[in-house]
């Protein structure tokens, strides 16, 4: 990896995740520094929410499109992302995003809105993982389904678990079914923070069946969305049994990875004397994919 | 008599496309066609006798619907799709049915389609016992000479030392050309894709063993002569696992920038890297289904007599052939596939991605359930993994 000097200290790079649910982007410097983050919905249309999200956070960190060297793309709509110069895995982009905000990182836990992985990371890269993404169980959809049915806010969930002394056992763990048992056990007069509470851990339990596959190893860090429910932390560190480090922002890994990825990239084209040439082509299709319709 | 206007790729192309082109040809000029299932029932007898041996596939592409009348869903989703295929009537130019008891399902399969199929006038189930003992070789021998017997009375004639031997010799040098096809990928880049290899495959487990053979020879000349080479790509892998008689995960691995040189599958390697030895007769093609051909199904633990089990050495006896194709095809990576509710290859998958780390081989496991629709998830998976590659 060649080093910052004058061709390069001046450059910005992005990472932009499109996921099943939340979209994100990143903006980062020439040392890996993050300017600036977005967090948004997917919603149905990913090109235009790619666009959207490119623009604001290029916004808020006071850059117009032109500065911005490489941008690669991640997540599930990483192919709707027209101007990314390259697209990447999240699964690589995460090891990449938690390892530089835990450079000690050894097990990465991600559950995302349909999907939950785990990451082995050894020296910052990615060297193995299991994903469970044929199915909702395990996944911040199964959440969704529980505080649909109890009528209650994600956040206002995880803080009311927090008052259980006696988690129920919640047996089973398809989303659909679960369901019908929470509502069992409303009716059977069992405490809401016990249900909540048992929720929680069958989650959880779910996810660290897939991380022990692989050994969990720490220090472990616990990202994606449901990582900011207080209630799904505790429950995380209580069936791992050990502690879990959260980053301050959970839901940006992937685009912070994504972000890093694409300055990796970008060194690597000025090395080869490629950048300029690369930059031109870029520049070309970037005027009619994205600078035209944002102007 | 038809003579095919292609010839090498695109016959195979042809054959691939549509499985039963040729033995329709064929059963209408009189010959009969034998369809068998997994690899197990030896295709020297059928071809001895003057039949032609048709190995049966699933169709990924097809939905399974009609099978659910016989079968339930938590089964091997390949088998259901072959049941399901013949209760629609896909595969009514069959004149016979030959199973094995590979599996629990496989050979179930074999019964449900005599009892619901109803099309072949001919349907036969062969034991294999489970480990390659020598008693377990004997009895199998048994099992082989009622299969024997029973074709035999279907076919009407005798089985001659005579025509064994020449059926043994037509099949053997079609695995001798199937691994000189092989031999063409191990230079980088291969000098064909494993889209490519599978439609060959594909199309010599749809042919008579003569015609496949000729197939072959044209499709080695053509491969070796052309002027336009697959490109060079980032990983050469390795494909491990049980049926997939279809290009799409191959497709799906190649547009991820990565080249598959060499598999273990029982499509490719497992079918083609055994002969039968002379004198060929029934105990030698015992010897070579059972022992010699490397499925997991059969249980090769070379230390199970010593008081002492060693795991490292029990490793290298079962799987040393892959190490082998591992060094000479220059594999740097290896995807384990499966399909859903195979047993025979789950269990097998701890110890081999054990065994390929102690080879220095990362290795990935997926399981698809035998549909083209279910392959979409694994895509992140195979590009993450060859992103760890490097």
């Amino acid at each position: 990896m060649p080093g910052i000097d004058n061709q390069t200290s001046h450059l910005y790079f992005a990472g932009i995740d499109i996921g099943s649910t939340m979209s994100k982007a990143a903006v980062v410097d020439a040392e890996g520094r993050m300017l600036a983050y977005v967090v948004g919905q997917t919603g149905a249309q990913h090109r235009l929410r790619a666009n959207k999200l490119m623009e604001d956070t290029l916004h808020k960190a006071g850059l117009p499109l032109s500065d911005i060297a490489y941008i690669i793309s991640t997540g599930y709509g990483r192919v709707n992302v027209p101007f990314a110069d390259k697209q990447v895995t999240e699964l690589t982009c995460h090891a990449k995003g938690v390892a530089a905000l835990f450079p000690d990182v050894k097990t990465a836990i991600d559950i995302g809105g349909q999907d939950a992985k785990v990451l082995k990371i050894k020296n910052g890269r990615l060297v193995d993982f299991l994903t469970n993404d044929k199915c909702a169980a395990g996944t911040g959809r199964f959440l969704e389904v529980a505080a649909e049915t109890l009528g209650l806010e994600l956040n206002e969930m995880g803080h009311i678990s927090l008052q259980s002394d006696k988690p129920v056992k919640i047996n089973s763990l398809c989303t659909i079914f679960a369901q019908q048992e929470i509502i069992s056990r409303l009716s059977a007069g069992e405490a809401l923070p016990d249900i909540l509470a048992g929720v929680y851990i069958a989650i959880a339990t779910r996810v660290v069946k897939l991380a022990r596959q692989l050994k969990v190893e720490v220090p472990v860090v616990f990202t994606g969305g449901v990582a900011k429910n207080a209630g799904m932390v505790k429950a995380m560190q209580d069936v791992l049994g050990v502690p879990v480090l959260i980053p301050d922002e959970p839901l940006i890994t992937g685009c912070l990875g994504a972000a890093i990825l694409a300055r990796d990239e970008a060194f690597k084209l000025v090395q080869r004397g490629e950048y300029q040439a690369h930059r031109d082509k870029k520049l070309t299709e970037a005027r009619i994919d994205f600078g035209e319709k944002s102007r | 008599m038809v003579i095919a206007t292609t010839k090498g790729l695109s016959r195979a192309h042809e054959i691939y496309a549509d499985r039963g082109q040729r033995v329709r040809e064929l059963r209408k000029a009189g010959k009969k066609i034998i369809g068998y299932i997994c690899l197990y029932p030896p295709v020297e007898i059928i071809s001895a006798l003057g039949m032609v041996p048709f190995r049966v596939f699933g169709d990924m592409s097809e939905p399974i619907t009609a099978a659910d009348q016989v079968s339930t869903t938590v089964v091997c989703p390949f088998l259901r799709s072959i049941i399901d295929l013949g209760l629609k009537g896909k595969f009514n130019f069959l004149d016979g049915i030959v199973g094995a008891h590979t599996c629990d399902i496989g050979m179930t399969l074999v019964i449900s389609w005599r009892d619901y199929v109803k099309d072949a006038p001919f349907t036969h189930l062969i034991d294999v016992p489970h480990t390659d003992h020598a008693p377990a070789v004997d009895y199998f021998e048994g099992q082989i000479n009622s299969f024997k017997r029973h074709l035999e009375e279907f076919a009407g004639e005798k089985l001659t030392d005579d025509k064994l031997k020449k059926a043994c010799e037509l099949h053997n040098k079609q695995r001798k050309l199937v691994r000189e096809l092989y031999d063409l990928r191990k230079s980088d880049p291969p000098l064909l894709t494993s889209m490519e290899n599978i439609e060959v495959l594909v199309a010599l487990f749809s042919l008579p063993v003569d015609e496949g053979n000729d197939l072959l020879e044209d499709v080695i000349k053509e491969i070796k002569g052309r002027s336009i080479k697959p490109p060079r790509k980032k990983a050469r892998l390795l494909v491990w696992g049980p049926v997939f008689d279809n290009t799409s995960l191959y497709e799906l691995i190649e547009s991820a920038d990565a080249s598959v040189v060499v598999d273990d599958t029982c499509v490719g390697t497992r079918a083609f890297w055994a002969d039968v030895k002379a004198p060929y007769n029934l105990h030698a093609l015992a010897q070579r289904y059972l022992v010699d051909l490397k499925c997991p199904r059969t249980y090769r633990d070379t230390t199970h007599h010593e008081l002492e089990r060693n795991y490292d050495k029990d490793l290298d006896s079962r799987f040393d052939y892959i190490k082998r194709a591992v060094t000479d095809w220059h594999v740097n990576g290896a995807i384990l596939q499966s399909v859903k509710y195979c047993d025979t290859h789950g269990y097998e998958v701890p110890n081999l991605r054990h065994y390929f780390d102690t080879l220095g081989i990362p290795s990935i496991y997926i399981e698809h359930d035998y549909s083209e629709r279910s392959l979409a998830p694994i895509k992140t998976r195979i590009e993450a993994f060859l992103e760890t590659l490097g």
